[in-house]
């Protein structure tokens, strides 16, 4: 009986990421029945998911910004800019300087070399301007909105005067991998393994520590229980994937940086400062918290993420333009809204925005699927959302009730 | 002065009695305000001068209370869902909080929700217009065209009540209209207000200042414990009266006795002065002298605007720019510029409004408490979850918090259980200094009372306690030592064998003074 009280609390603390879920199956049956199954093959998942990856890096950290309150316009643009950077190092400068520091290197060391640098130049680019926009915002105390507007235009401008217009190509060999690469099947099935063993071993410590300091730790079933249900998803997961092309390596990135993220929001006193932030500010900084500090970092974050975002997305596109990153900023801000943050802050979790960003790239991924117009995507994008926050809203307000 | 007819009553106020659940806010309150007067009303907080004025206001409408009213000789039925009705009928009320709208100008502000209009366009000259009239026929020096935001808080105040005059209201309700003001301003309102008497107009003034009331009410009418105790002509009584009327009852034994001997001197406090970080040129604390001993608890009285909070909130680093006087720790000069600062010296608040500054309301007991003690529980990087919530659980039971787990959301609980969490947020980081802002405001009597216990626990485990509290028979039962403040002085420090609510009383307000020390 109490385990099953238990269950029933533990459901409906993540009511809203279950819902969600729902929400991704219903979307996937539909679409699956409309394609004849198609959309279901291992071939579309694997691209699917491979194309929320850009948009889900950017709402891991869009996540934590907008749950301190804050806003972030400019990731879109500011990926796009580190893209076409990152596209301007491997066409012009990369080769240069490579040959400058590894004399007579051969072509594939040289490739991998180049990569190197752009991933460290084009991820340190977006901390840079994290930690420019940041300070304006943290300590110059001006508006998170207005702030990052302004870079908007900025990155907007930036992406032009680099471009001149033209397109830069970004597809030489090894650098292509980080956006487009596969894992061979039976290394993806291995990573799939070790990741399961730590979650395994990750919930096993959790249990040793709590007893540790004499705390009931739960019934052990539903330890195993969300053991299993890892086990079958990473697993799983990696079979569909292999029987296309292997695990994609974007999507690996992605795990990784969520993994990271989902720590640092849970488990350390950077993440728990930033919902405190957002849930009663004032209480907050009475509790000797340096708010500034705290704001100042999640936008340092947030501009790496953008860096991470730039160069998987030059390497996925295999150019930059000015095009890039165009109008991203939405998709990212819809996909934290859609997993259940809220936008009064305080609320938000980066398994419910990486969920919003599966809903959202699957939408697009179907629609285009069945030959529907770009203006329909837009429009069925922008009804969904507002649906989808309809229906959270009235569920909040009958449960209030209650 | 326009004539006046003492038997000429434009409000008037038959048994009116209002029962909140488990208080009687108002018992058979009877009231006569007479035409054109200045009617004072004063008493305790806590007196039922709010509940009354809820009621003119049409807040609790009619029907939700017992008694009847009677104004400019018809009966007064305010109904449900109607606040502006009272406003209507010619009842202005005049809130402690402004309620102007910053951004717009002055007539605007004037005219809000009723501006002339031919068609779809505003008269604009009209507004500005008659604004003008009615500043000039109050001698208000106000540009009508100047926005709200750029006049000093007198003049808002003043600007809020030409917007309730610009309806025609026969009576103005003034709700401590003071208590933000700087002394010119207040004297620029004594002006106005008797202007406003000499056009016809009758108030009833609310206030915590006594000396007041004689600068300008006709009749004073004493509130305590939701009854009228004397209504009074200003001229036949003194403020020795008054204080006496405030406060005039028996102690209870509602107040657990500790065993405890204060120590040696922790906090010692000298001609502390400090202005208000938003207006830097109020000055908020105009020398605050006092001491504290280990394992004391040491009661601050005064009234709401002594400059209490602002006192504490000074200490904690996290408001007033203090411009004078020394604060020691331990004989050591210190000076706290931010929270973090002075809960590394030892020293915790729990704050006058807990939901406000105290809770991040949407949050587990668990992350509110360890909120400011999380270096504690974390390694390099990572919050040790387990020490954090076996720590928390021992606070959790210690104070008895009425809730599920250390994982419900404190929006669910009882004030009183929200103060416990609150208590048991600032015990955790081990202060040696506590100082508790009002710490039972709006909790149940039970709950008071283990807060009373705790707070002698705390004290005999050689913890020093400063309270804040508006009830004088709190801060009596409770304290060893009494603070008194008084615009924004400390009006000496009495023993607790020397208190008495009369002596405090008198000193709250300003009717004893302490010799002024340099």
């Amino acid at each position: 009986m109490k385990n099953k009280a238990l269950l029933i609390q533990g459901i409906r603390a993540n009511a809203q990421t279950y819902s969600l879920l729902l929400a991704l199956g219903f979307i996937w049956i539909l679409f699956a029945i409309a394609t004849g199954g198609v959309y279901i093959s291992p071939q579309n998942i694997s691209n699917l998911f491979r194309q929320m990856t850009i948009i889900g890096f950017m709402a891991c950290g869009m996540v934590l910004v907008i749950v301190t309150g804050g806003i972030d316009l400019s990731v879109g643009k500011l990926a796009g800019f580190v893209s076409v950077f990152v596209a301007v190092l491997q066409a012009y400068f990369n080769p240069w300087l490579v040959s400058l520091i590894y004399p007579g290197a051969d072509a594939t060391t040289h490739n991998i070399v180049s990569a190197i640098i752009s991933i460290l130049l084009g991820v340190g680019l977006g901390a840079l301007i994290g930690v420019l926009q940041g300070s304006v915002i943290a300590y110059l105390s001006v508006p998170a909105f207005i702030v990052t507007l302004g870079g908007m235009f900025i990155f907007r401008g930036a992406i032009l005067a680099v471009t001149q217009g033209k397109t830069i190509p970004a597809n030489q060999p090894i650098f292509t991998d980080i956006g487009q690469g596969y894992i061979p099947n039976t290394a993806g099935l291995v990573l799939a393994v070790i990741a399961v063993i730590l979650v395994v071993l990750f919930i096993l410590q959790a249990r040793k520590k709590k007893a540790q300091y004499k705390i009931e730790a739960g019934p052990l079933l539903f330890d195993i229980l969300k053991m299993l249900v890892a086990a079958v998803g990473i697993i799983g997961y990696v079979l569909i994937v292999n029987l296309y092309q292997g695990l994609q390596i974007p999507v690996l990135l992605l795990a990784l940086v969520a993994a990271i993220l989902i720590y640092l929001s849970n488990s350390t006193r950077f993440g728990r400062y930033a919902y405190a932030i957002g849930g009663n500010r004032e209480a907050t900084r009475l509790s000797g918290i340096d708010i500034k500090k705290n704001i100042f970092k999640i936008f340092i974050l947030m501009g790496t993420l953008c860096g991470v975002a730039g160069v998987s997305l030059a390497s996925y596109v295999g150019y930059g333009t000015i095009a890039a990153g165009e109008g991203y900023e939405l998709d990212v801000i819809a996909a934290c809204i859609l997993g259940g943050t809220s936008t009064l802050g305080g609320e938000g979790t980066v398994v419910g925005a990486l969920i919003g960003a599966l809903v959202m790239a699957s939408l697009s991924t179907g629609m285009t699927m069945l030959n529907s117009p770009p203006a329909m995507v837009y429009i069925v994008k922008g009804l969904v959302f507002i649906l989808a926050v309809l229906v959270d809203v009235s569920v909040r307000k009958s449960a209030s009730k209650n | 002065m326009a004539p006046t007819n003492q038997n000429d009553i434009i409000l008037k106020l038959n048994k009116l009695t209002k029962a909140f659940p488990g208080v009687l806010a108002l018992r058979d309150v009877s009231l006569e305000v007479i035409r054109g007067h200045i009617h004072g009303l004063c008493g305790e907080n806590g007196a039922g001068k709010s509940t009354l004025m809820k009621i003119l206001a049409g807040v609790y409408p009619h029907g939700t209370f017992e008694g009847s009213m009677e104004f400019d000789g018809s009966e007064l039925k305010l109904e449900a869902g109607s606040i502006r009705q009272a406003r209507e009928l010619g009842i202005a009320i005049v809130y402690q909080e402004l309620t102007l709208v910053p951004q717009l100008t002055v007539g605007e502000n004037i005219f809000l929700g009723k501006e002339p209009h031919k068609g779809f366009s505003i008269e604009w000259d009209r507004i500005y217009s008659e604004t003008g009239a009615l500043l000039d026929r109050y001698g208000l020096d106000i540009d009508p065209r100047a926005p709200v935001r750029t006049l000093g808080v007198g003049q808002m105040q003043m600007v809020e009540i030409a917007k309730a005059l610009a309806e025609d209201a026969k009576v103005l309700i003034l709700d401590e209209p003071t208590s933000a003001l700087s002394e010119a301003e207040v004297d620029r309102l004594m002006d106005i207000l008797r202007t406003l008497k000499s056009h016809g107009v009758t108030c009833l003034y609310i206030s915590h200042k006594l000396e007041e009331f004689f600068r300008i009410t006709d009749e004073i009418t004493v509130m305590r414990d939701g009854q009228v105790v004397r209504t009074a002509p200003t001229k036949s009584v003194d403020q020795a009266t008054l204080v006496q009327l405030m406060v005039g009852r028996a102690m209870t034994e509602r107040f657990p006795k500790g065993d405890r001997r204060a120590g040696g001197i922790v906090l010692s406090v000298r001609g502390l002065r400090a202005n208000d970080p938003h207006r830097r040129e109020r000055e908020v604390l105009k020398g605050v002298d006092f001491d504290l001993r280990r394992g004391e608890i040491l009661g601050i009285a005064g009234l709401m605007g002594s400059g209490r909070t602002e006192l504490v909130t000074t200490l904690f680093g996290e408001y007033g720019n203090v411009t004078a006087g020394t604060i020691e720790l331990d004989g050591q000069a210190v000076t706290i510029r931010s929270a973090r600062q002075a809960i590394d010296m030892g020293i915790s608040l729990v704050p006058e409004d807990r939901k406000q500054m105290g809770l991040v309301l949407p949050q587990s007991i668990l992350k509110n408490m360890s909120l400011p003690n999380l270096d504690r529980f974390s390694s390099l990087l990572t919050i040790n979850v387990p020490a954090e919530l076996q720590e928390t659980l021992n606070y959790f039971s210690s104070l008895l918090i009425k809730a599920n787990d250390a994982f419900t959301v404190v929006n669910t609980l009882s004030g009183g259980n929200q103060q416990k969490v609150v208590i048991a947020k600032w015990l955790m980081s081990k202060p040696r200094i506590l100082i508790l802002d009002d710490p039972t405001r709006g909790i149940d009597v039970g709950a008071k009372y283990e807060i009373y216990k705790l707070m002698n626990q705390l004290a005999e485990a050689g913890i020093s306690i400063i309270m804040i509290s508006s009830e004088l028979e709190e801060v009596l039962g409770m304290s060893d030592r009494v603070m008194v403040m008084w615009a924004g002085k400390s009006n000496g420090t009495l023993d607790i064998k020397d208190a008495t609510q009369e002596t405090l009383m008198a000193r709250a307000t300003g009717v004893v003074q302490e010799n002024t020390r340099s």
